[in-house]
């Protein structure tokens, strides 16, 4: 019996492994090169700072790709919902209600924003589930939908100058630690809890597995398409909130970079693009990989365009180290011949 | 000299390897002009790695092949293919969304290397084919919207267009109704007057039996030997494909004690275009058998009884109360499962472990105290199953794809048997499955009747059907036309009144 | 099964998807002009003809992409290079032609499509991943290469303003204004026409209807797969390559930022033209009327007094429509729920 057999096993956690090794490689190889700036607490604080929102739309991405489909609408999702959240907190004057006016605009900001990625996500889930659209089409001309309707309301204009309170979400520290990062800690815990204890997760990772033989052994899979794509619009929204109080601004059209580079993560990050396999582990590395990454090339004064080639190529590069690893661990699987 | 042009194919002492097993060993193979042989073989047996080296798609490590009175070294697939050999898979292999006159003509024109579409000779070529096969179709007509014994059809056409001199057909007979099969049989007869060789590639032996004129047995990639048809019958033929004598006990329904209510009653059920009132019972214990050629409504049936396909009238009772069943989970929680005719595609995650594969139909039950999802009793769960059925295999954590077709079969049922199932449906249960493992889960069926399940095995194999029934249910084209009980029946009764008026 | 033929292809008529987009443009057209006179007359129509060419050119190649099954959304990327450099190329080697700089940007437009269409061909990368990173890279490497700085019309080679001026024939209005049938619109009907061409009549153009259908049978029957998924991102590039001269003649500047962002609209006029992402269906009729109502619809909000904020709204509008329509359609024909 060789390590064909436990094909599946070997397989996870092999590629697990080689993740955490690339990330440690890639920190020491930065640290080395550059150890007066990277490794300063300013730099872990600003990488600590950017982190969140882009994690937690990395995890949205990597949800829908869990279930064999994709979310491209994540980011204009994400910047819907900030516009609203910002205007709320701009535009909106509230009666007395005996000082506590700015806290109910708070809330009420969060509420809608979170409401509004909801929504969002709800319409992919139908569109994808009942309607029967591919992914890739019907989160394509949700992104339109979503981004249109973002300048519709703004005009193209960004919106600036949230409360003091607020900002505390995206600059605020508890015991040294970013406030943002304390969230996307709890968020990306809640997502591995859902993915690995509950019935719904398993359920998700056998959808993306097989979809008929999942409808075959009961699987109600409209329902639970409809679910993730909504939660993939929850956690677009949940970034929103930490973009939006990090920058203190918002404009339509921000944080389009994000889209590529969380797909690149997800991927990296041992995601099937056809479903059924990746997890949060492997993703956490892989951004952590991408930040250590965007922090050597910000402090060697990459120019945003170089960057972008960077990630492109990245992202290649990855499929294709996939494609390799693919290639060599195809020998026949031995059929177990004893009945 | 004469006796050489008179073979069509040799293929002599071929050996092949992979790692660690011997596919192949010392496999001689020699087609006449003409001839209609049978390849058989459990799977695992060989027959596929001897099929891809005949069409040069896999080279043997050792071995002659000689086609036409031509040595070959090293086997291309283009070669096997000049030289008349033509394969056709089980998926046929056609393009959905094309019409029937380019399905077929396609190769031809790739063949002659051309770079321009002349659109009449598309035409011509295919209705010439279809004139010496006898058929008339639409030539415009998108081959997604044909049926699958016209599809078969376009598919024999296609490799017609290339002189095929001899045509392989891998499992041909699995998805077709019985005249559509009669008709193939004729088409095949009509290319054997021509010269042309059919080689099938079957596990149906009552086909296998009814076909070819030869058939020639491989088990565990040796030879076991070629028998004349005439001179063979079905026990037999089981018996060179697995080496063992199976002996089959008669199901023998023993009724509990007076039950009240049947477990399963169906009231005048009809479905457009699927089945018109469908009426039958299912007590505790009986094992009930339906059968009938494809494209007679019994996979559509099951799919009705859970809920995958809604009928458009009649009633359903389980334990004596009416039910509704909208989807498989309102199925499942009122007892019933239903285990898949596709076990590949619709029974198996093959990419999940087995523990995976075994628990998706009860997860409710796997959870702990604070609603979470508990591990080691998904492990215990499965490890139980595992043990209860005789699945082989090193961990709960290998993939299904590794299991060979019985093993994984008994994890299909281990997973509806977890969900401790009042009526059981197994659509095909042993198809493509060796004889021995088809033994097993026989009498896993029958064990399970005998503990109060009542259960419907739907089947083309009438001998299975004859061996694990009390009842049997005959459909065609979507009525019921006889339903008796398994004493008053034998295999030739049975196929009879199957065969009869069916042009 | 012997239909009566004049019936049956009437039959046939009534339940393709182009016949039904084809009456809502002329409904669509009747209603706008109905609001605002001038939209019907011939003047707009040469207008918006020659605006809508070089998105015309693109969806073409969108449409064999998604033909074969696939999809490409780096093609805007390929497009402004191709233009940027052709431009750069005529402004420093002095030569003032025309042909010559279309020469160059198709040649960068095959180039930058040959390696999309050998990652997705050899190495087998998801269509979709393959053009969203090339997409970045030749945008990054564009915009790092020459820097946000645009070449504006005094730099520009007059070949590049007489072209863009070049019309086939001139009408003059009552009131002296002269207008005329652009070039461009000549252009792309060449271009489609040449399409159909090789897709009805090469096997170049059958092997990817058959790609789209299926790939592993398109394998067995002996398509040589790699060399037409290669073709057809050649092909691509080719004609963003011209799209991107067209668009540089119509707005007489060059700015490496412009055209990237655009290729929602060009998709979405692809899939209105019924065209399906899972491949092997559509047509190129269908693929411009499907650019004409695209064109319509937008020129319409503006006429209307809608400002072009409205315009991906609308995009995605028309995308969510279209494919709900389509995959509707595809729901109620083949019995989905038994699955053979």
């Amino acid at each position: 019996m060789g390590r064909n057999y436990l094909l599946g096993k070997y397989s996870k956690h092999s590629k697990t492994l080689t993740l955490l090794i690339i990330m440690i490689s890639i920190f020491t190889v930065i640290s080395i090169f550059l150890p007066g700036k990277f490794l300063t607490v300013r730099n872990f604080q600003s990488m600590f700072c950017q982190i969140p929102e882009f994690g937690l739309l990395a995890i949205a991405v990597m949800l829908a790709m869990l279930t064999g489909g994709i979310d491209l609408s994540i980011v204009a999702t994400a910047n819907l919902a900030g516009i609203v959240a910002a205007l709320i907190l701009t535009k909106f004057t509230f009666p007395q209600i005996g000082g506590y006016e700015e806290l109910f605009t708070i809330l009420l900001a969060i509420a809608s924003a979170l409401t509004i990625s909801l929504i969002c996500g709800f319409l992919n889930g139908i569109l994808v589930a009942y309607v029967g659209v591919p992914a890739i089409l019907a989160t394509l001309g949700t992104m339109g939908l979503f981004s249109g309707i973002a300048i519709i309301i703004t005009k193209g204009y960004g919106i600036v100058g949230f409360p003091e309170k607020f900002l505390f979400i995206g600059s605020g520290t508890i015991l040294l630690m970013p406030m943002p990062m304390i969230i996307f800690i709890l968020c990306a815990l809640a997502a591995v809890i859902i993915l690995n204890k509950t019935i719904f997760g398993f359920r998700i990772y056998m959808l993306g597995s097989n979809p008929i033989a999942a409808r075959f052994s009961g699987i109600n899979n409209e329902n639970i398409l409809v679910k993730t794509y909504i939660m993939s619009g929850l956690f677009s929204g949940l970034a929103s909130i930490i973009m939006i109080s990090r920058v203190n601004s918002i404009r339509p059209g921000y944080g389009s970079v994000y889209l590529l580079q969380a797909i690149l993560v997800s991927v990296l990050g041992g995601v099937d693009p056809s479903g059924g396999s990746g997890n949060i582990f492997g993703l956490v590395m892989a951004i952590i990989t991408l930040q250590v990454l965007q922090s050597g090339f910000n402090i060697l004064s990459f120019s945003p365009f170089s960057k972008k080639v960077i990630w492109g190529l990245i992202l290649i590069l990855v499929m294709v180290i996939n494609f390799y690893r693919a290639k060599s661990s195809q020998k026949p699987i031995k059929r177990l011949k004893i009945n | 000299m004469v006796e050489k042009l008179e073979k069509l194919l040799v293929v002599k002492d071929i050996n092949k390897s992979y790692v660690g097993v011997q596919a192949l060993d010392k496999v001689n193979l020699s087609i006449n002009r003409g001839e209609i042989r049978c390849l058989v073989g459990e799977n695992g047996s060989g027959k596929s790695t001897l099929i891809k080296i005949i069409s040069g798609v896999v080279k043997p490590d050792e071995g002659e092949i000689i086609i036409n009175g031509k040595k070959f070294r090293n086997l291309h697939a283009i070669d096997s293919i000049s030289e008349g050999i033509q394969v056709i898979y089980q998926d046929l292999s056609l393009f959905p969304n094309l019409s029937i006159a380019e399905n077929i003509s396609l190769n031809q024109i790739i063949e002659k290397k051309k770079r321009l579409i002349n659109w009449k000779e598309i035409r011509d070529i295919a209705e010439r084919e279809l004139c010496n096969i006898n058929k008339k179709l639409d030539l415009d007509e998108r081959v997604e919207n044909i049926s699958i014994a016209n599809k078969q059809l376009v598919a024999i056409c296609r490799a017609l267009t290339q002189d095929a001199k001899l045509i392989i057909m891998d499992e041909p007979t699995t998805a077709i109704t019985k005249s559509e099969i009669n008709r193939l049989f004729s088409v095949i007869l009509g290319l054997k007057k021509k010269g042309i060789s059919t080689l099938f590639v079957s596990h149906k032996l009552s086909e296998v039996l009814h076909i070819s004129e030869k058939v020639t047995v491989i088990r565990d990639g040796k030879l076991v030997g070629v028998y004349n048809t005439e001179e063979l019958d079905y026990d037999t033929l089981s018996f060179y494909m697995s080496g063992k004598k199976i002996v089959d006990t008669v199901f023998n329904y023993q009724e509990k004690e007076k039950q009240k209510e049947p477990l399963l009653e169906v009231k005048n059920l009809s479905k457009k275009s699927n089945f018109q009132n469908i009426n039958f019972k299912v007590r505790s214990g009986e094992i009930i058998g339906i059968t009938g050629i494809l494209g007679s409504g019994r996979t559509e049936l099951a799919l009705s009884l859970f809920g995958l396909n809604k009928p458009d009238s009649g009633e359903i009772y389980i334990d004596g109360k009416l039910v509704k069943i909208k989807s498989p989970r309102d199925a499942i929680e009122l007892g019933l499962s239903y285990l898949p005719e596709d076990r590949l595609n619709q029974g198996l995650f093959i990419k999940q472990s087995i523990g995976n594969n075994i628990v998706i139909t009860i997860l409710q039950r796997l959870l702990n105290r604070f609603k979470m999802f508990d591990n080691n009793k998904k492990y215990e769960t499965a490890k139980e199953w595992v043990k209860d059925l005789n699945v082989i295999t090193p961990s709960l954590e290998t993939v299904a794809q590794a299991l060979s077709g019985g093993n994984q079969q008994r994890v299909v049922i281990a997973k509806w048997l977890a969900t401790l199932p009042k009526i059981f449906i197994l659509d095909c249960p042993t198809v493509g499955i060796d004889i021995a493992s088809k033994s097993n889960i026989h009498n896993i069926i029958k064990e399970l009747a005998n503990k109060g399940i009542g259960i419907i095995i739907i089947s083309d194999e009438i001998p299975e059907i004859i061996r694990n029934c009390n009842r049997i249910i005959l459909l065609r084209e979507g009525r019921i036309v006889k339903k008796v009980n398994t004493d008053e029946m034998t295999e030739d009764k049975l196929l009879d009144i199957l065969a009869r008026k069916s042009n | 099964m012997l239909k009566n033929n004049r019936s049956s292809k009437i039959r046939k008529l009534l339940k393709k998807n182009e016949l039904y987009l084809f009456l809502v443009i002329i409904a669509y057209s009747l209603f706008i002009t109905s609001i605002n006179s001038s939209f019907l007359s011939l003047e707009n129509m040469f207008d918006l003809g020659k605006s809508s060419a070089g998105m015309g050119i693109m969806a073409i190649g969108v449409f064999i992409v998604l033909l074969s099954g696939g999809i490409d959304i780096s093609f805007t990327a390929i497009a402004i290079s191709g233009q940027y450099i052709a431009a750069r190329v005529l402004i420093a080697s002095g030569v003032d032609n025309i042909i010559f700089a279309f020469l160059i940007s198709c040649l960068v437009g095959v180039a930058l499509g040959a390696i999309n269409g050998l990652l997705i061909s050899y190495y087998k990368i998801p269509t979709l991943i393959t053009t969203l990173g090339t997409a970045s890279i030749f945008h990054g490497a564009l915009l790092t290469i020459v820097g946000t700085k645009a070449i504006n019309s005094a730099q520009l080679p007059d070949c590049f303003k007489i072209f863009g001026a070049k019309d086939l024939f001139i009408l003059t209005k009552p009131n002296g204004v002269n207008y005329g049938l652009s070039i461009f619109i000549i252009m792309f009907i060449v271009l489609a026409l040449l399409t159909w061409l090789i897709l009805k009549y090469t096997m170049l153009g059958r092997g990817i209807y058959a790609i789209g259908g299926d790939i592993n049978s398109a394998v067995r029957s002996g398509f040589n797969v790699a060399k037409n998924q290669l073709f057809i991102y050649c092909y691509v590039g080719f004609l963003a390559g011209i799209a991107g001269v067209l668009h540089i003649s119509l707005i007489r500047y060059s700015n490496p930022t412009y055209l990237v962002g655009t290729e929602l609209s060009v998709i979405a006029a692809v899939v209105l033209g019924g065209t399906r992402i899972t491949g092997g269906s559509g047509t190129i009729i269908g693929t411009i009327m499907g650019v004409a109502m695209v064109t319509i619809l937008n020129n319409s909000l503006i006429l209307v007094g809608l400002s072009s904020y409205w315009h991906n709204f609308f995009v995605g509008l028309i995308i969510i429509i279209s494919v709900c329509i389509t995959s509707y359609q595809s729901k109620r024909s083949i019995g989905n729920i038994i699955f053979r």
